[in-house]
């Protein structure tokens, strides 16, 4: 058979995969990690994945939507792998974690500007261990030394910032990736529904007011991804918009396309208008260089 | 000018024992001498040859003969020869009229020759009627553009393109992919001599794109063609490789920065390619393309390009229009992938392949290295079983045998053996072992020598260890006469080599036609293999059957040359068979008509107001269509009148006509049909009495009505396979259209529906029109002459009053001579 093109899934893990005699591309999404947000559906280039609600059981919370992945279409890019804030997704070529239009740099890296100070942290505190709504942390200390050492898996690390608001010393500084606006127009929202808050992947980042029953948002918390927007019932009950996405430095048609789906075509603009005035400023510095001299 | 009485001669042929061994030879020539006007007669053993001919030639001269039937073979087959013959004499060509004896005679009826005698008396009958009231026409010429056109450029289309451009013409290579070289640039040696594919293409590959005289139309597509031999106009669209041909200098490093890879259909897709890229490295041209289905649009490739600029993300498909004398087909095939075959497991077991897959395995520059291993787990197979005529020889899939998998199967058996040595087992599986060409049959016994095994027998079954991916073949020894169980760990399908998925659609383009197996059908099996029906189109290469390389290349060769015969002429003649308004009769000089113009598949004629129509002589294929159509009867088409139609039903049906059936057959297929039931000796009762028009969009109503009229037992109208078999495009339509309003109203008058007959038959369908004939016997003989005789005694009275304009009217009688 010349190539095999196979889907395999499983509670835990979807796999789609392209092998070729010599050759095998597989794309796995692990489930586990996955919140159901709406990035990679949303810049896919060949529209390969697509989000989809889960059925509401009575009496239970409404689960986060499933992504699925059209085997067919997909060409192992890796543009979903590098959009993805949770690190659900993983492309390997030859059993090899590569993402092409990274090492291509036809798509940018996400960066997570965490920097930890744990020199200073308290032997016993583990309370940025214990707020990590996606247990990311793991914080252990030595009882000879007294040296504490704390492990984050950055790449999974949608910064929401809840450990750097909980350090009691202020010994985490996060810079999120997205930032944006999410506003609840609660005049708007279903009565008794809460959808949304049952969906967020960031624990406080939405909370039920005690006052009318309905959901409110500290944006604080939040990381933009878009999972409570696809689950709302209710059309103009929420919005959301990212404005800035914090990423390595990359010249691409892709990503500009990316960008603007992402964002909006002003923000698109803006980076864009950004880009080329550090271009002119570099050329004048150039310019201007040897007349210094 | 002279008018003067027709004097007929009569040639009756022998063709050896083809004719005079079922027809009595004497008696139709004791016959033809009765008949009107037939001043002499004669009978040759083989009058299509020289002394034949001579006679001919002499008897015009010493008898002053005006006319010449000769009853022979089929007029697709010797007419244009005795017309030549006719010239030679100073008698004008189109005096003269074939008697089809032969395919329509004694080699359909052999077992009846008395019959056969009566019913080759008529034909020559029916014939000395046309004559004698045929007119002198004057061949049209028309100038000839001495260019040509090559479809397709695998290794036949890069023969013809080459020897065109040798000879001095500018030649277009259309190619529909990226690069041309065909399906030989994918594969890795050649046998017998095992040279290497590509290393002996390549070079005439990069011939073709240096020739100053070729011009390489690549990743684009046919869209229409028109016009006639020596002048064709062809529309092609080039399609969008957003890489500007001029700019790019194939240095690929746009390719390099591509992120994106996708499966290689040059590959077979077994390898894949970036979505800037080129199939392969030999290709020619050597301009990249990229493929907007895959491609991201990061615009790195941009970047690469740099100031080269050759990378054009806004470009459009272009539609170009080229004026050519001549075309060669050379579209090739495609390879039969057995997805729908559950015997094989192909597409289910991983290490079931097909032959063109397993080229590209062994192939250095394949996408392995040139390393044979197997897609379930990379290793080296230590057995590997060939199993020939996989959809071949299978009358459920394709009834012929594809002719090269025996060949291609011994050389992979000797490269395996060659490469790996003891390491590896090699069996083939064969129905029979077809190795008939120079240096074949020694290529055979080199794989033996080598030690591969031969096994005679068909696979009946294949079935895989799922822990392994191991196979086992059940298939029977044929020479043992036993079951046997084969385990192969790689097993290498030698599929048939089908017609291309747009062979129908180029078909209908070029309005040629294709034979059963759907390859496109040559004009003659055997003496014309390269023409087509078409003047001026050829076909070379697979594209007309499955051939191997060096017969390719010859028929690339051949193409050219038939090609050249007319490309290096300054004009062309075509037959003057043309339609001619008389505008006298014509109505659209007082009401708005234009019916003629309407109707012309070619829009060849002009109905301006207040006007006679007119017909554009060069641009009129002689269909006849605008004849049968127009309703004043202001139309006539040279050497196919009216009066000339007419003459022959009332011949054919002058003598028990109740037990004959009458049938208007078109030149092209059904003719041509009923030609091949002769040539292939289908047997059927001898009741039809043909009428030869060249398109059913001739057959007129009133043929119809005047065949029931003088009584005949049914009517039949053969035509070419709606929707677009038709060689004038839609004149089979046309006349459908017309006999789809004749027939109810003539079952009204009371006659039983049986008796009139649409009926479509291809010319390659000689088999369908020999159950035709003997279907319509039957129904003739259910109901009887009586019942028959009684419907047209009712219908009589109407049909004189419908017909009352056109008999009354005397034939004009004028002859001229020329």
């Amino acid at each position: 058979m010349p190539m095999k093109i196979q889907k395999t899934g499983s509670d835990t893990q979807l796999v789609v995969e392209r092998i070729h005699h010599a050759k095998n591309y597989k794309l796995t999404l692990d489930c586990r990690l996955c919140v159901g947000c709406e990035l990679c559906s949303l810049i896919c280039p060949r529209e390969a994945i697509s989000v989809a609600k889960q059925p509401k059981k009575d009496g239970q919370k409404t689960q986060h939507p499933i992504i699925d992945v059209d085997e067919v279409k997909c060409h192992y890019c890796g543009i979903c792998t590098a959009i993805c804030p949770y690190g659900a997704l993983h492309v390997t070529i030859d059993g090899n974690n590569i993402a092409s239009v990274i090492e291509k740099e036809s798509f940018p890296q996400l960066i997570r500007e965490i920097t930890v100070d744990a020199t200073k942290c308290p032997t016993d505190c583990t309370e940025c261990e214990e707020i990590c709504p996606l247990d990311l942390i793991k914080v252990t200390s030595d009882p000879k030394t007294n040296k504490v050492t704390i492990e984050i898996k950055e790449e999974q690390c949608p910064t929401c910032r809840k450990c750097e608001i909980k350090c009691p010393e202020g010994l985490i500084r996060i810079r999120k990736i997205f930032t944006g606006k999410l506003t609840i127009r609660q005049e708007k929202c279903p009565t008794n529904c809460q959808d949304c808050l049952d969906v967020c992947p960031i624990t406080d980042t939405l909370y039920l007011s005690e006052k009318d029953g309905k959901v409110y948002v500290n944006e604080i918390f939040c990381t933009y991804c878009g999972a409570c927007k696809i689950v709302c019932p209710e059309e103009q009950a929420l919005e959301l918009s990212r404005s800035t996405i914090h990423h390595t430095p990359v010249r691409s048609g892709a990503w500009n396309k990316a960008l603007e789906k992402l964002t909006s075509t002003t923000e698109m603009t803006k980076e864009l208008r950004g880009k080329g005035r550090k271009k002119t400023m570099e050329a004048v510095k150039k310019r201007l260089e040897p007349r210094a001299k | 000018m002279v008018d003067e009485q027709p004097r007929v001669g009569v040639f009756v042929c022998h063709c050896g024992l083809n004719i005079a061994g079922v027809i009595d030879v004497k008696a139709v020539i004791e016959y033809a001498r009765t008949l009107p006007d037939v001043v002499f007669t004669k009978d040759n053993r083989y009058t299509c040859a020289d002394p034949g001919q001579d006679e001919i030639r002499k008897a015009i001269k010493e008898h002053r003969l005006n006319r010449v039937v000769v009853a022979a073979c089929s007029p697709r087959m010797h007419e244009p020869t005795f017309r030549k013959t006719c010239a030679e004499a100073d008698l004008n060509p189109f005096f003269f009229e074939m008697a089809n004896i032969r395919e329509f005679s004694s080699w359909c009826h052999p077992n009846t020759p008395k019959e056969a005698t009566e019913k080759a008396k008529e034909i020559v009958r029916m014939a000395v009627a046309k004559a004698r009231l045929l007119q002198p026409l004057k061949e049209i010429e028309v100038p000839v553009t001495n260019k040509a056109l090559v479809i397709g450029g695998g290794i036949a289309g890069i023969n013809s393109a080459l020897d065109l451009a040798e000879m001095g013409f500018r030649v277009y290579l259309l190619e529909k992919t990226e690069s041309i070289g065909g399906h030989m640039a994918q594969l890795d040696k050649t046998f017998p001599t095992l040279d290497c594919s590509i290393c002996i293409e390549g070079p005439k590959m990069v011939d073709v794109g240096r020739h100053p005289n070729i011009d390489i139309i690549s990743y684009a597509d046919l869209v229409s063609v028109s016009g006639y031999v020596g002048n064709f106009k062809v529309k092609i669209r080039k399609n969008p490789r957003y890489v500007i041909h001029e700019d790019c200098t194939g240095c690929g490093e746009c390719k390099e920065v591509c992120p994106i890879e996708y499966p290689n259909e040059w590959d077979m897709n077994m390898g894949v390619r970036k979505a800037i890229s080129i199939p392969f490295e030999q290709a020619v041209p050597l301009v990249y393309t990229l493929n907007m289905d895959h491609c991201i649009e990061c615009y790195k490739c941009i970047d690469a390009c740099g100031a080269r600029q050759a990378i054009n993300f806004d470009q459009e498909p272009e539609e170009i229009e080229l004026d050519v004398g001549a075309i060669i087909v050379a579209t090739g095939f495609d390879i039969y992938l057995p997805y729908d075959d559950p015997l094989y497991g192909y597409g289910k077991y991983d290490n079931v392949i097909t032959a063109l897959e397993f080229e590209r395995l062994i192939l250095a520059a394949g996408p392995t290295g040139g390393k044979v291993i197997r897609a379930s787990d990379g290793e080296k197979p230590h057995t590997v079983a060939f199993i020939q005529c996989v959809g071949s020889r299978n009358l459920k899939k394709f009834e012929y045998c594809s002719g090269f998998c025996c060949m291609y199967a011994l050389k992979n058996a000797i490269l395996l053996k060659e490469k790996y040595k003891r390491d590896v087992e090699v069996y083939v599986l064969y129905m029979d072992m077809r190795t008939p060409f120079k240096g074949y049959e020694e290529f055979y016994k080199r794989a033996r020598d080598l030690g591969v095994t031969f096994i005679r027998g068909r696979a009946s079954h294949i079935i895989e260890d799922p822990d392994k991916n191991n196979l086992v073949i059940r298939a029977e020894d044929m020479t043992l006469g036993q079951p046997i169980e084969l385990p192969a760990e790689m097993v290498v399908l030698c599929t048939a080599a089908v017609p291309r998925s747009d062979a129908g659609e180029m078909a209908r383009i070029l309005n040629i036609s294709r034979g059963t197996d759907g390859f496109f059908m040559e004009s003659h099996p055997k003496l014309k293999p390269i023409d087509t029906p078409v003047d001026g189109v050829f076909v070379a290469g697979s594209c007309q059957a499955p051939k191997d390389i060096p017969y390719s290349v010859s028929q690339g060769s051949g193409a050219a040359a038939r090609a050249a015969t007319i490309l290096s002429k300054k004009k062309w003649k075509i037959e003057p068979i043309v339609a001619e308004v008389n505008a006298d009769l014509c109505k659209n000089t007082q009401a708005k008509c234009g019916i003629c113009a309407q109707r012309c598949p070619y829009g060849s004629i002009e109905a301006l107001e207040k006007q006679p129509a007119k017909v554009i002589t060069a641009m009129c294929h002689g269909c006849g269509t605008c004849v049968a159509e127009c309703p004043s009867d202001a139309i006539t088409q040279n050497h196919f009148t009216d009066e000339q139609i007419f003459a022959q039903i009332a011949s054919a049906l002058e003598e028990n006509p109740e037990g004959k059936i009458l049938g208007f057959l078109c030149n092209w297929c059904c003719y041509a049909g009923a030609d091949l039931a002769g040539t292939s000796r289908f047997e059927y009762p001898p009741l039809i009495r043909p009428v030869r028009v060249m398109c059913s969009g001739r057959v007129d109503k009133d043929f119809v009505l005047e065949a029931f009229r003088k009584g005949a037992g049914m009517v039949l109208i053969g035509a070419c396979h709606l929707p677009y078999d038709c060689h004038y495009i839609s004149g089979n339509a046309r006349m459908k259209a017309r006999m789809d309003v004749l027939a109810p109203m003539l079952e009204k008058l009371g006659l039983s529906p049986q008796r009139f007959k649409v009926e479509y038959v291809s010319a390659a369908e000689g088999l369908k029109f020999a159950e035709l004939m003997k279907e319509m016997a039957a129904q003739l003989q259910e109901l009887g002459p009586d019942k028959v005789k009684a419907e047209n005694a009712k219908l009589k009275p109407i049909l004189d009053r419908m017909l009352a304009k056109k008999t009354q009217k005397k034939p004009p009688q004028i002859i001229q001579k020329a």
